[in-house]
């Protein structure tokens, strides 16, 4: 225990510092989504799409599918000419994996069997609204960057729906309180 | 003519995959470091009036936009529409059902949000975070992550059509 609470402090160091401020993260994640276009837009568009949670996972479970069932279901450009498709959310769970891992964080959270249910609705509905919106909203974010309105009304939608969100749970939980 | 980036097509569709894999892990550390979350951001702010996560998704839009102009000024040939507005005016960039009126668009924007940002809300937080929490040990994100793939699948396969043909049907699309 003693020699997991040195490694930890030793890390507790400048570069982790600034990887623990959102600030920063966001501002790197917005400058890194634009030099992986500048990278690979030769590869197929659309524009503004270097980091997009709801589409990524699209894209690689639906040439997945189409790779095994022989479907034509829709993908982005990109990931439909080059050899795999846009990997970053794989990524995301590997390295976000490592680094809980590595600082001792990874704990399993279980949940009741009806929570289980209503989280695995609750991220199919998300998925279907946000391709129907073009993203999910770090795409929103990136979109806005590149100067698209329809992603800002888009934006203050999600702000709208998180602000009704807010209002309902509040409610209930007095109701109940 | 096709966008042209720093890699040629033939070196970018090998990349592809590579590239995206090593951002992935990248984001993946830091968003497990920060706990970044867009959704949480606007949450925390109407509850609690807490802006660290807020900043983190402004600054996301604010870096993005610095990381366009920039590359852009470099390689202007990767970024064919920017700034986007001024080229294309108000439809958006393609990733939404394509064909579509500016009306349907924006209606697809309002309603989609609305319901993205109530489910993030309720379930405790936007795509990355449960995709962090997954990597945490967090079963419940994981049934949301599977829950996505599954919809990414109907999606493609049904609902999309569904929706334009409604939209048709309206006639606002």
């Amino acid at each position: 225990m003693a020699e997991t609470k040195a490694v930890k402090e030793e890390h507790s160091s400048c570069i982790d510092s600034l990887a623990r401020n959102p600030l920063y993260v966001g501002l790197a994640i917005g400058i890194l989504a634009a030099l992986v276009q500048v990278l690979l837009i030769s590869a197929g568009g659309p524009e503004a799409y270097g980091f997009c949670v709801a589409c990524h996972t699209r894209d690689v479970v639906n040439d997945g599918v189409n790779a095994v069932a022989g479907t034509k279901l829709a993908l982005a450009a990109i990931s439909q000419n080059a050899i795999l498709p846009m990997m970053t959310v794989v990524g995301v769970l590997i390295g976000a994996f490592a680094s809980a891992r590595y600082y001792t964080e990874f704990k399993t959270k279980t949940g009741s069997t009806k929570s289980y249910v209503w989280y695995l609705l609750g991220g199919l509905l998300f998925m279907i609204f946000a391709l129907f919106m073009g993203g999910c909203p770090y795409r929103m974010g990136l979109r806005i960057g590149y100067g698209d309105v329809v992603a800002l009304i888009g934006l203050v939608a999600i702000v709208a729906g998180v602000f009704v969100g807010i209002k309902i749970a509040t409610a209930i939980a007095e109701r109940e309180g | 003519m096709a966008a042209a980036g720093w890699l040629s097509k033939d070196a970018a569709i090998i990349a592809v995959p590579i590239v995206t894999l090593l951002f992935g892990l990248l984001i993946g550390w830091l968003g497990q470091r920060s706990g970044f979350c867009s959704v949480g951001g606007f949450r925390d702010f109407f509850l609690f009036r807490h802006t660290r996560l807020l900043y983190g998704y402004l600054a996301l839009i604010g870096g993005a936009f610095i990381g366009y102009l920039v590359f852009w000024l470099i390689t202007p040939s990767a970024f064919e529409n920017f700034f986007w507005l001024m080229g294309k005016g108000l439809m958006p960039v393609p990733g939404a059902p394509a064909n579509l009126t500016v009306v349907a668009y924006i209606v697809l924007a309002v309603i989609s949000g609305i319901a993205v940002g109530f489910i993030g809300v309720l379930l405790g937080g936007c795509p990355l975070r449960q995709v962090v929490m997954t990597s945490e040990g967090n079963i419940k994100s994981l049934c949301f992550v599977i829950g996505m793939c599954i919809g990414g699948v109907v999606f493609a396969a049904w609902v999309s059509g569904w929706g334009v043909t409604l939209l048709k049907g309206l006639g606002i699309a």
